[in-house]
């Protein structure tokens, strides 16, 4: 065996960094198989409303279209064609009625795209409408109600509680009780209440979702292979088998590369529909959203958070108590866990005595709305953050000074009794104050010009109990290959699960191949996503690289060699008389994990916290409110780096991705149908956009973790929201409690503040 | 998309009299990336469209004539407009309106003549060669005439030219002429409101002709929250033979916000707009001060 | 009229006949020759994704009727002479300038063009050349800094070829 390369640690590039330049990477969306069908979807034109005709006459008598389907033949290969990862609730084409302006409706299948999409045109539908929902805390009361009952999926294990309902918009409630808040309330000198709202965005990965389904054999003894633009294979092939009647192993997915994901492509999505496509038609169909029908798919959360805080007059917090309403759209997706894990943390990262936090997801008709970067987490921050200025402003205390005084502290208990372990967030926070010389004088600007800045902080649960499996592979010649079901969606996870097996085999990284996931081959995984793959998936890995090594050094023992010394072809030589054989490592992690109880308490949450805070510098126009981000400094803990430069990435991508949701996305509606499903008219940052930007993964250590290493993918987007309100504040003392962020709000500020409010015409 | 039947004409005579040749008017397609968009959103599906890809090379050119003024034919590229030197040269704030409008390859292929007859209110070039005063030759089977580019648009989308008639050339009147004199200058301010590159909120532009620090003629055009590019002729009358002093930007700036409708949008509500139009109109003349 | 057309071009350097309807985009015309890594992404001519050469000039594949490649000179990120990567492939990679890899085809196009046409752009220049480029995992820093370094490196190549 060769000595130790030091493979962790190091800033090498990608793995698939020659395909990626050179063009050459696969993506779903680029694929072809012989024979394809492509899918063409009819989507619905009102937001809830019964189905009273449905004509697809038209479209079948277009040359060229193989098949116009239905809900209702859908039906006929499965009955109760409903799926959802916390909830059965979403059908594959709409049955009875449509709950959501862009739900499918139909679908049409022609070799051509052209021909496909001018039939989908041809397609009529009429609606009883029904009275819509779209507001989240509307839909607590309201008497529309968008499922009439709801049932389980009963999946995952953190999900397992989720219970049969009917007539309710409320998909799932959590709360949390931690001492007295009324009593804490009474007490205090001062109490302070805000509330705060984030507009519905959504992910936008420039690959949009894609899926090829190839069915084989016939409808009793076939198998179906699905090549998809999933995040969870693992879980698309058990849900994909549940809805035909299947077992697992008869159905096949197979991911390539990821053009982006941010939590869009987990669970089912395309697959569902180009699956049903597939085995109605008994030919393979490709079924690829354009860049509009994504808007359509899956989005974030709008939300409405309520936030009261009781708090000495120097300062500390004693009691904090949040209401936040998680706007579900029709499917409720994974929602659910949103709207629990964030509640988790809904108090924020402070030593706060007396908590309670109500936390709902609501079905509302509007786009479905699932987990985004960060899940619920950059929403709260943004409440809890903007709330700590609001109190430090009023009690005039610095913003540095309120948070150093009620900072949760290592060995705390957070808000659910879980101690903070191995969470940097002093540390953090200090490296912050001196990257942004807080402490020093400030610039304030001149004439209409004036600068202001802003710091935040916030912090995440990881997602427990969820399982990953490795395989680890050392064929004869010294080579290896990792076989795991993690997606490369751009996060550089194939590099960093080589980098770890290099560490632990001593084998050379270019000697390193990562299989990419293909259920028939690597083994299960829950899914990449929640910065989970570093941590769970890293332990899997790691574990089983450990084995693959032992077994090796147990072979070297076996055929008398030294696996300090030999290299590894002469062990395989020795054994088996030429370079035959391999070795196979194996390895699993689930981290423990308890449920948390009525009241939201539990000794162990999480494995382990991220950490991000952000410092934010602006300059505001006072004539127009027009406002420049002008430096952004972004502060994590992930324990210790596998790849520097990686993780640098990682902060800053999701830095900006959470500019766009502070400064620029948003969906707009029109009676719940999306206004601007475009590039051209929904802006994400473009490279103009982009502020002076400096990122720090803090000194840290994982104990825990995998070589020291955590989760990285999510931390940069904390703190971005919360820290450019509060410099906007501090520089023209305009307080905006909803995002988007805009120019017209803070001049609208300015002039209310001038005594002159503007008048709408 | 749909299937199409496409001329490739030669002449632009050709073209324009190949537009009605059929039942339906055809559409011209040049660069195509308007239309494109149109029919890729299925908003627009062809039966015929007629090719100006093919017509005569000189449709293509951008020169000076020796008076000052530029010509330029509709069939040259943004970016042909953007590089050329003559321009840069007489009409500088047409170079710099390129610099933001779309991207480097959409401008590689739209034309100036594509981005005038779309007629959609939130393109740069039509406010800018309204404020410059430029116009645009005209043929058509019968002829051709001459308009003022002030006058090419009549509603949303909505443009004078008649089915048959094609843009062929741009004409901008010289603008430094009256050097001596302090002659024309002009800027254009594309504001945006949500990302840098994005359509604008409003377009504003500003050409002024002074002599010495009067203010001899002003043409004020705002664009992109009203249907056509509408010119500001109150406020380009608080400009003529006043000194551009604060109190004259601020007269200016008042009478530009209270004589034009501005739509509210997903950019900014009505109210907002106006401020805006008012602050950056001030701005747009102090920058051609300085 | 026939609304389909056989148009001959040639894809790096090699010639292409080839029958499309008229109502098809350039980039369809691409893939069917197995060519994928110009791609739809924003459909729009906005994000870069499907950008192509066209007789030198880039384009959006996805905003360009095939019909109108008849005849002319398409290159697209396939295109390597040299069967090497280039200064700007080389200095993606080292800057780590993309994280998922779909946009970065047209981003690498798009530089060299830039390069081509400005063998030291500013950072300005740099940013509002590549404003029709989008990446959503936004590696923008990195692409900025990995265009510097591409120039440079073909800065100190030219010089050493002036030498040699």
């Amino acid at each position: 065996m060769a000595t130790s390369t030091a493979a962790v640690g190091r800033s090498i590039p990608r793995l698939e960094a020659h395909a990626k330049v050179t063009g050459r990477a696969e993506y779903v969306h680029n694929l072809r198989v012989p024979g394809m069908l492509i899918a063409k979807v009819f989507r619905a034109t009102v937001a809830h409303g019964r189905i009273r005709t449905l004509d697809v006459s038209a479209a079948r008598a277009l040359p060229g279209v193989f098949a116009v389907y239905t809900g209702e033949d859908i039906r006929k290969l499965i009955a109760e064609p409903y799926y959802g990862p916390a909830f059965h609730d979403q059908p594959i084409l709409a049955i009875g009625k449509v709950r959501y302006a862009g739900e499918p409706v139909a679908v049409v299948l022609a070799a051509d795209a052209h021909v496909a999409e001018n039939a989908a045109a041809l397609i009529t539908a009429e609606y009883d409408a029904l009275p819509p929902v779209y507001d989240e805390v509307g839909a607590m009361t309201s008497r529309a109600v968008v499922h009439d009952t709801l049932k389980p999926a009963g999946t995952f294990a953190d999900l397992k509680y989720l219970k049969d309902k009917r007539d309710t918009n409320i998909a799932l409630d959590f709360h949390l009780r931690r001492g007295d808040v009324t009593k804490a309330f009474a007490a205090a000198d001062h109490v302070f209440e805000h509330t705060f709202r984030t507009q519905q965005v959504l992910h936008l990965p420039l690959e949009p979702f894609a899926c090829v389904a190839e069915p084989a054999g016939d409808k009793t003894s076939g198998s179906l292979t699905l090549h998809s633009s999933t995040q969870s294979p693992s879980f698309v092939r058990a849900e994909i088998a549940r809805l035909l009647g299947w077992p697992d192993n008869k159905v096949r997915v197979k991911v390539p590369y990821l053009g982006g994901g941010f939590g869009a492509k987990v669970y089912v999505k395309a697959e569902a529909l180009a699956a049903a496509c597939a085995m109605l038609a008994r030919r393979p169909v490709k079924y690829a959203l354009t860049m509009e029908e994504q808007f359509y798919m899956i989005t974030k959360h709008a939300t409405t958070l309520r936030i009261k805080s009781g708090v000495t007059k120097d300062g500390k917090i004693t009691a904090r108590e949040c209401e936040v309403w998680w706007n579900g759209g029709a499917y409720a997706d994974i929602g659910p866990r949103v709207t629990q894990k964030s509640g988790f943390t809904a108090a924020g990262p402070y030593d706060i005595d007396n908590v309670h936090i109500d936390s709902y997801a609501l079905y509302t008709n509007l786009p479905p709305a699932g987990a985004l970067r960060g899940s619920g987490i950059p929403r709260l921050v943004w409440a809890y953050e903007s709330h700590t200025d609001m109190i430090a402003r009023e009690l005039k205390i610095d913003p540095l000074a309120i948070r150093r005084k009620n900072l949760l502290r290592e060995g705390r208990p957070q808000a659910t009794g879980t101690p903070m372990r191995d969470a940097a967030l002093d540390l953090v926070l200090e490296r912050l104050a001196a990257r942004m010389a807080w402490e020093k004088g400030f610039d304030r600007g001149s004439g209409a010009i004036k600068r202001g800045r802003g710091l935040a902080i916030g912090f995440k649960a990881s997602i427990s109990p969820t399982t990953s499996m490795a395989i680890v592979n050392i064929s004869a010649d010294g080579s290896c290959a990792l076989y795991s079901s993690t997606v490369d969606m751009g996060q550089g996870s194939d590099t960093a699960m080589a980098q770890m097996v290099s560490e632990v085999t001593g084998i050379a990284l270019e000697k390193i191949t990562v299989v990419h996931p293909d259920t028939d081959v690597t083994p299960y995984d829950m899914a990449t996503l929640g910065s989970r793959s570093t941590y769970h998936m890293g332990h899997a890995v790691k574990n089983a690289a450990e084995d693959a090594r032992d077994k090796l050094l147990a072979l070297a023992r076996d055929v008398g060699l030294s696996a300090e010394t030999t290299p590894i072809p002469d062990i395989f030589r020795k054994k088996y008389g030429m370079l035959a054989g391999n070795i196979v490592g194996v390895g699993s992690f689930i981290p423990p994990y308890t449920p948390p109880d009525a009241n939201g308490q539990t000794e162990n949450a999480t494995p382990f916290w991220m950490i991000g805070a952000t410092g934010a510098e602006v300059e505001v126009d006072t004539e127009t409110g027009e406002f420049k981000v002008t430096r952004l400094v972004n502060l994590v803990d992930v324990g210790k780096s596998i790849n520097p430069s990686i993780v640098e990435t990682q902060i800053s991508g999701a830095t900006v991705m959470q500019l766009g949701f502070t400064l620029t996305e948003q969906m707009n509606f029109d009676a719940g149908q999306v206004t601007n499903a475009s590039l051209a008219d929904y802006k994400i940052p473009g490279i103009r956009d982009i502020p002076l930007m400096e990122n720090e993964a803090v000194d840290a250590n994982q104990r825990s973790g995998p070589f020291g290493a955590k989760g990285v993918g999510e931390s940069g987007t904390f703190g971005v929201s919360p820290a450019i309100a509060n410099a906007i504040d501090d520089a023209v003392g305009v307080r905006l409690t909803s995002l988007p962020l805009t120019a017209e709000a803070v001049f609208r500020g300015l002039c209310k503040k001038a005594g002159k409010p503007l008048k709408d015409h | 998309m749909t299937p199409f039947e496409l001329a490739e004409p030669r002449s632009l005579r050709e073209a324009a009299s190949l537009l009605v040749a059929g039942g339906e008017p055809a559409r011209a397609i040049a660069g195509g990336t308007a239309l494109m968009l149109m029919m890729k959103a299925g908003v627009f599906q062809p039966k015929r469209l007629v090719s100006l890809r093919g017509v005569e090379a000189r449709y293509s050119e951008i020169s000076a004539t020796p008076d000052g003024s530029l010509h330029i034919g509709a069939l040259a590229t943004l970016t042909a407009l953007a590089h050329a030197e003559a321009v840069k040269k007489a009409a500088p704030v047409i170079t710099q309106t390129l610099k933001t409008l779309s991207n480097v390859r959409v401008r590689n292929v739209a034309t100036v003549g594509g981005a005038l007859a779309h007629g959609d209110p939130h393109m740069d070039l039509p406010p800018v060669l309204t404020a410059l005063d430029a116009r645009v030759n005209t043929v058509s089977p019968g002829g051709g005439r001459t308009l003022a580019v002030g006058e090419l648009y009549t509603g949303y989308y909505e443009t004078a030219l008649a089915d048959d008639e094609l843009i062929a050339e741009v004409i901008v009147p010289p603008l430094a002429s009256a050097a001596a004199q302090g002659g024309w200058r002009a800027v254009y301010k594309k504001i945006t409101t949500r990302a840098a590159d994005d359509w604008p909120t409003l377009g504003i532009a500003v050409a002024l002709c002074r002599e010495a620090n009067q203010v001899k003629d002003a043409r004020l055009v705002v664009s992109a929250a009203t249907n056509t590019p509408v010119r500001l002729l109150a406020a380009e009358n608080t400009l003529r033979g006043a000194v551009l002093d604060a109190a004259t930007l601020a007269r200016c700036g008042d009478a530009a916000m209270a004589e034009v409708e501005l739509a509210g949008d997903a950019h900014g509500s009505s109210a907002y707009k106006r401020e805006l139009l008012r602050v950056h109109v001030q701005r747009a003349l102090r920058e051609i001060m300085v | 009229m026939s609304t389909n057309r056989t148009i001959t071009f040639t894809l790096n350097d090699a010639p292409v006949a080839t029958t499309v309807g008229t109502h098809q985009t350039l980039l369809e015309a691409l893939q069917a020759q197995g060519l994928t890594g110009a791609r739809e992404s924003c459909a729009q001519g906005l994000c870069g994704c499907c950008t192509v050469l066209v007789n030198g000039t880039a384009v959006s594949g996805c905003l360009y009727l095939a019909v109108f490649a008849d005849k002319a000179d398409i290159k697209t990120i396939e295109y390597s002479p040299e069967g090497q990567l280039d200064a700007v492939q080389q200095a993606f990679i080292e800057c780590g300038a993309f994280q998922c890899g779909y946009c970065t085809p047209g981003f690498v196009l798009m530089t060299r063009q830039l390069l081509d046409g400005n063998a030291h752009p500013s950072d300005d220049e740099i940013k509002h050349y590549l404003s029709g480029n989008l990446c959503r995992c936004a590696a923008y820093p990195e692409i900025i800094k990995a265009v510097k370094l591409a120039a440079a490196r073909r800065e100190s190549s030219r010089q050493s070829m002036d030498k040699g």
